[in-house]
């Protein structure tokens, strides 16, 4: 069930052929992932050093 | 009763301290799993027989497609939740989950669109799961887009949950598409009456990866739903104190 698929990196990169698409989706996952994670972290960092500003 | 239940554990107050309490651990736990499952599915399960190496798309596709109409139901709920009991957080969550649930609908659009040139030929087909999924990601935008065209919160609130509960009947559309058309998209692989028509080998990684995914999301939607707590309750004291 562990043995890994593949003989080399370079076939884990090539995948016959499909490694374009399937990186390609991995890669936007967790941009989309990491993108709204820093997004709501600096927009929530931002609203709260507003509110802490003396009136 | 039911009302002064959630009138009691729904005060955006407490939800935000319940928030600060679950965050850090709901997130290791929904990290550690997801990038555990991807790795596993990705470079450990063997090659499928028909699609070869595309059908690893699954681990990645599966999750956003599940969490894509997962997040609409709850959006779902919470608008009933605030039109019947009025319920502030309620209608805070609503228009919190949105912008989650648009960008999952687009990470399963265009993955399915990728998965689809190798295994299908073609990156886009209007199939009736592929059009109610773009149907659906149209919505997102449009309720976000109506929310924040409003000067009125109130109003808002109240127009986007009747919005929401209207078309939620593209969820179903959307689930039963495969059975009641004829689609170039499959029938799906894991239900909760039948057997999963998948090999454990990919199963067990698959779950773990949609389990993974559904927790980051769930931190993404806390994240969400404390800006918008932020934003609506600003001129609260609490919130002074809090910040």
């Amino acid at each position: 069930m562990f043995n890994f698929a593949f003989n080399s990196l370079y076939e884990a990169l090539y995948m016959n052929g499909h490694g374009l698409y399937v990186w390609s989706v991995v890669i936007l996952v967790f941009l989309s992932l990491l993108g709204f994670f820093i997004g709501y972290t600096i927009k929530i960092k931002k609203i709260k050093d507003k509110l802490n500003e003396p009136n | 009763m039911i009302k002064k239940f959630i009138h009691q554990f729904a005060s955006p107050k407490t939800y935000l301290y319940q928030v600060d309490r679950f965050y850090s651990y709901i997130f290791l736990f929904s990290i550690i799993t997801y990038i555990i499952s991807i790795t596993w599915g990705l470079l450990y399960t063997p090659e499928d027989f028909v699609q070869g190496n595309s059908y690893r798309i699954i681990y990645l596709h599966v999750p956003a497609s599940f969490l894509s109409q997962s997040l609409y139901i709850a959006m779902a709920i919470s608008s009933v939740t605030y039109l019947i009991w009025r319920v502030k957080l309620a209608a805070y969550l609503v228009i919190a989950i949105a912008p989650i649930g648009a960008m999952t609908t687009f990470i399963a659009l265009i993955s399915g669109s990728i998965w689809g040139i190798p295994t299908w030929g073609t990156w886009w087909q209007w199939d009736a799961r592929i059009t109610s999924t773009l149907i659906l990601f149209i919505m997102y935008l449009g309720l976000i887009s109506l929310h924040n065209s409003f000067s009125n919160h109130e109003k808002a609130d109240k127009l986007l949950s009747w919005l929401v509960i209207v078309g939620a009947i593209n969820i179903p559309i959307i689930k039963k598409s495969v059975d009641w058309w004829s689609t170039l998209h499959q029938s799906a692989s894991i239900t909760l009456t039948d057997k999963p028509s998948i090999d454990p080998v990919m199963l067990y990684p698959l779950i773990g990866s949609i389990t993974g995914f559904f927790g980051l999301v769930i931190c993404l939607v806390l994240l969400s739903s404390k800006y918008q707590i932020f934003i609506r309750e600003k001129n609260k004291s609490w919130v002074k104190d809090y910040v």
